[in-house]
């Protein structure tokens, strides 16, 4: 086997490792094992509606941010 | 069909007969309660929270609530409300009423819905919510009766900077230790062909892929995961101590610069595996340690948990609120049943019980009335009084006692473990012999590549991972063998100082005894109805009505109808049947009936008058509880020695001193004093275990070396504790001194293990006989010893 193969193999297989490993950060960072009662039973309540409402919940919350904004620009004296 | 068949009601699933059930179209329901939630889920359409219970009891909802509209007081949002970065208010809201996984989406679903909330986030296991919404659009209160509407009740509680911070420190390890684990398993990998290699023969440049590899794994080891040593060796360098962490960051980084030198260069072997390994195993130790420590503000934070902002004044006719800070001394406060004194003051009008167990730890309650003093931090049983306050809020007995608190938990002696004084030792001794090595080799005419490799692999063998691993992984296992005998530790470090104390200071009410007041004598003058005697006493919630209760124990209780009853605060109860007149309770109430007692006994006595005429005596006794008089032989054994410390009076004391052959007791002791003989005590360098139940036990609790708990004992108590014993039971605090005493002992071991192994290794290494593989693998074995050690344990334990 030549020493470049080897090379490709150890490249390729540590970048999916890594990806592994980020998602699994990103995860802990984002506070989704923090309960793990709930993170269990996420899987549970995972039907459209759910998920529906998770969009809706974001949406309102950009919005909501974008109005308070918005205001605080208002508001911003001269 | 009979109507006295069962159903479940259709929102809280409790099973009624249906003659009682509300019938609403095809609907049962228990009460308008559940009804009303009931529609409202349905109109709400959130009526699959059904689904998702499956037939889960629940509770249904009641009310008495407080008005909502107090949560929109400017005092309660000071205290609670956070205001986030991006201009949104922010609460933490314990939630009563979760049974299931169901009640969490329920809940956080209602309230995502509202306008105006953009967040809720309920943690199943606490049941504790943050909520975050904008105050322009919604108030908190219309988030409350959100809350309430739905069945559920809330409460904010604050929650303290210290378990966040906890929290966080937690989570900064998990990410460094995933980052460690999955890049040193990986190395491990690449090592293991390496290490082939070198057996069999490998090309240069093969090798050198694989050196770079293992480098690119190794950098986030280092430089992420090992930022922790690099942050201690810096304040350990700035304070002038040698601790591990420096010894750990010059070994790791001294090894990966000489590794990455091989590399380029292309000679010999480079140990980027020794590098990781040595920061995950070190990490992992440091992780056990953090994951066991316990944080102090948490009792501080149950302490203020009840008490209100506000208290309702007396000023000009009016009845207004105002914050504590803003009462002076002079103003008259309004107290009214159920409500706790925060002021120390004289009652100018009114009378009633006080329930003064946060400062005697005795639950009779005591009667004032106009011109007595009242003291902060007491509860108004049935008290309707107006108090002029004496002291403001600052220079109350309740801020004072707060403030004692606060005080002696920071003020709490910390024993300095074994392994850490050891460790600054040993480092000191590894990285002076590393140097020497070095120095020597070259001066003995070796070129410095090789004098290097030498210094470093004294560095590698000395490999702290034994040393770091032991102490953890040693009261890992003691803590695991006491929790599960239902002895919960609250850090790891107190199985050392526990192991070392000397004297068990023992509360009597609660700890020594039940608690509860038994029957143990009964003199009967006259034959007389239990029936009538049990339902009297039935009224009482005091326990010696209990005790009497509890005693006559009937088979075929059927309860009395009294026509009239009133109770006669700290006295007893006067009941009639038609003209009939009964009277249940001390000497002193039957004295006030004018009714002659010549009954002595040093027990407490229960007497039961039937029209004026005493019929039984009763006598009653706080019993031992049954394991009390061997456990204290037990830990007489371990040359502990036990001290009783009591707010009781003197006769009860010593009784029960003599019964259990304790020879020294303390009584009539308020909790400064309690405290106060703890801080002695410590003067006279004895280690100090108390164990208690009560808040009248918190100052002395705090103070102490080891302050255990029952796990009945008050909430604060509970909090200040450092030990609970779950099943309130005195053989399990035999137990814990067992087990803690089983651990130091495999902390020693395991110590002395690592020191063993490098005392053997070392002179070799320095010596040059040890190549770093051999090292890394010796490194392993070393640790395994230990961890193997520790595990051992689990299995003798019994013996010991």
């Amino acid at each position: 086997m030549s020493s470049g193969i080897v090379a490709m193999m150890l490249g390729a297989s540590l970048f999916l490792g890594g990806i592994a490993l980020v998602a699994f950060l990103w995860g802990l960072r984002s506070g989704q094992f923090d309960d793990e009662e709930k993170f269990l039973n996420a899987v549970k309540f995972d039907n459209e509606d759910d998920l529906q409402s998770a969009v809706e919940a974001q949406k309102k919350k950009e919005e909501l941010l974008m109005k308070k904004r918005a205001k605080k620009e208002q508001y911003k004296p001269e | 069909m009979s109507d006295k068949e069962k159903v479940a009601c259709d929102h809280c699933h409790l099973e009624f007969s249906k003659d009682v059930m509300i019938k609403d179209g095809e609907h049962y329901f228990c009460c308008n309660g559940c009804q009303g939630v009931y529609h409202l889920l349905s109109d709400e359409g959130l009526d699959s929270f059904y689904e998702k219970t499956k037939g889960v009891k629940l509770s249904p909802p009641t009310k008495q609530y407080e008005d909502s509209k107090n949560f929109d007081s400017p005092a309660f949002y000071d205290k609670f409300v956070k205001t986030d970065e991006n201009g949104f208010s922010r609460v933490a809201l314990v939630i009563e009423g979760i049974h299931c996984s169901a009640c969490v989406w329920l809940n956080e679903k209602a309230l995502q819905k509202m306008d105006g909330v953009i967040e809720a986030n309920i943690n199943y296991t606490n049941n504790k919510a943050i909520v975050v919404w904008d105050d322009d659009i919604v108030k908190l209160s219309q988030i409350v009766d959100m809350i309430r509407a739905i069945g559920y009740n809330a409460f904010p509680y604050d929650p303290s900077i210290q378990e966040s911070r906890a929290n966080k420190e937690r989570k900064d390890y998990y990410l460094r230790m995933a980052v460690a684990i999955f890049a040193t398993m990986n190395v491990m990998w690449v090592a293991v062909a390496q290490y082939a290699g070198y057996f069999t023969g490998i090309k240069q440049d093969m090798k050198t892929i694989l050196n770079i590899a293992e480098w690119v794994l190794a950098t986030p080891v280092l430089f992420y995961s090992g930022w922790i040593f690099f942050r201690g060796a810096y304040y350990g360098i700035k304070t002038k101590t040698v601790n591990m962490d420096i010894l750990v960051a010059t070994g790791a980084t001294l090894t990966y610069i000489y590794s990455i030198y091989i590399t380029l260069t292309e000679s010999g072997e480079a140990y980027f595996d020794s590098v990781s390994m040595i920061i995950t195993f070190v990490l992992i130790g440091k992780f056990l340690e953090v994951l066991s420590k316990k944080s102090v503000a948490d009792a501080l934070d149950i302490m203020g948990k009840d008490i209100p902002n506000e208290v309702q004044v007396l000023r000009e006719g009016k009845i207004v609120p105002v914050k504590l800070a803003d009462v002076q001394v002079g103003d008259v406060i309004v107290v009214t049943s159920g409500q706790k004194v925060l002021f120390d003051g004289e009652i100018i009008k009114g009378e009633g019980c006080f329930d003064e167990s946060s400062l005697t730890g005795e639950s009779e309650p005591i009667c004032k009335q106009e011109g007595d003093n009242v003291i902060s931090g007491t509860l108004s049983i049935d008290a309707d009084v107006q108090v002029r306050a004496t002291k403001d809020f600052e220079h109350s007995t309740l801020a004072h006692l707060t403030n004692l608190l606060e005080e002696s938990l920071s003020k709490k002696p910390r024993i300095q473990q074994m392994a850490n004084k050891l460790s600054e030792y040993f480092s000191i001794t590894i990285l002076t012999l590393s140097a020497v090595t070095f120095l020597a080799w070259l001066w003995l005419g070796h070129d410095f590549e090789r004098s290097f490799m030498v210094a470093i692999s004294v560095i590698v063998i000395a490999c702290p991972c034994a040393l770091a691993l032991a102490t953890p992984v040693a009261t890992l296992v003691g803590l695991g063998i006491a929790a599960r005998r239902g002895i919960l530790f609250k850090e790891a470090a107190q199985l050392e100082t526990m192991a070392k104390a000397d004297t068990l200071l023992l509360d009597k009410t609660g700890t020594l005894t039940l608690g509860k007041p038994e029957v143990v004598q009964e003199k009967k003058y006259k034959e007389y109805d239990k029936n009538v005697l049990a339902s009297l006493t039935k009224l009482s919630n005091h326990p010696v009505s209990k005790g009497v209760f509890n005693y006559l124990d009937l088979d075929d209780f059927h309860e009395v109808c009294f026509d009239s009853f009133k109770q006669h605060p700290a006295m007893g109860i006067e009941a009639y049947v038609g003209k009939r007149r009964y009277l249940g309770g001390n000497a002193k109430l039957l004295k006030y009936f004018g009714i002659d007692v010549a009954y002595e006994s040093d027990r407490t006595l229960f007497f039961f008058a039937v029209d004026d005429e005493v019929v039984a005596v009763f006598e009653l006794e706080d019993p031992l509880k049954p394991d009390a008089k061997q456990s204290i032989e037990a830990i007489k054994k371990r040359g502990i020695e036990p001290v009783i410390l009591t707010g009781d009076h003197k006769n009860i004391a010593l009784k029960v001193a003599n019964e259990l052959g304790i020879r020294r007791v303390y009584y009539e002791l308020t909790p400064e004093h309690k405290a106060a003989f703890v801080e002695d005590m410590h003067k006279q360098n004895h280690i100090v275990v108390m164990v208690g139940d009560g808040i009248n036990d918190i100052l002395a609790l705090s103070q102490a070396d080891i302050g255990i708990v029952m796990g009945s004992g008050s909430d604060i108590a509970i909090e200040v504790g450092d030990v609970v014993l779950l099943d309130d039971r005195l053989t399990s605090l035999v137990e814990s001194f067992q087990i803690a005493a089983t651990s130091y002992r495999l902390i020693k071991e395991n110590l002395a293990l690592s020191l063993v192994y490098n005392a053997i290794t070392i002179p070799l290494a320095m010596a040059g006989y040890v190549i770093p593989l051999v090292a890394a693998i010796s490194m392993s074995l070393s640790s395994l010893l230990v961890v193997g050690n520790s595990i051992r344990i689990k299995f003798t334990w019994r013996r010991g």
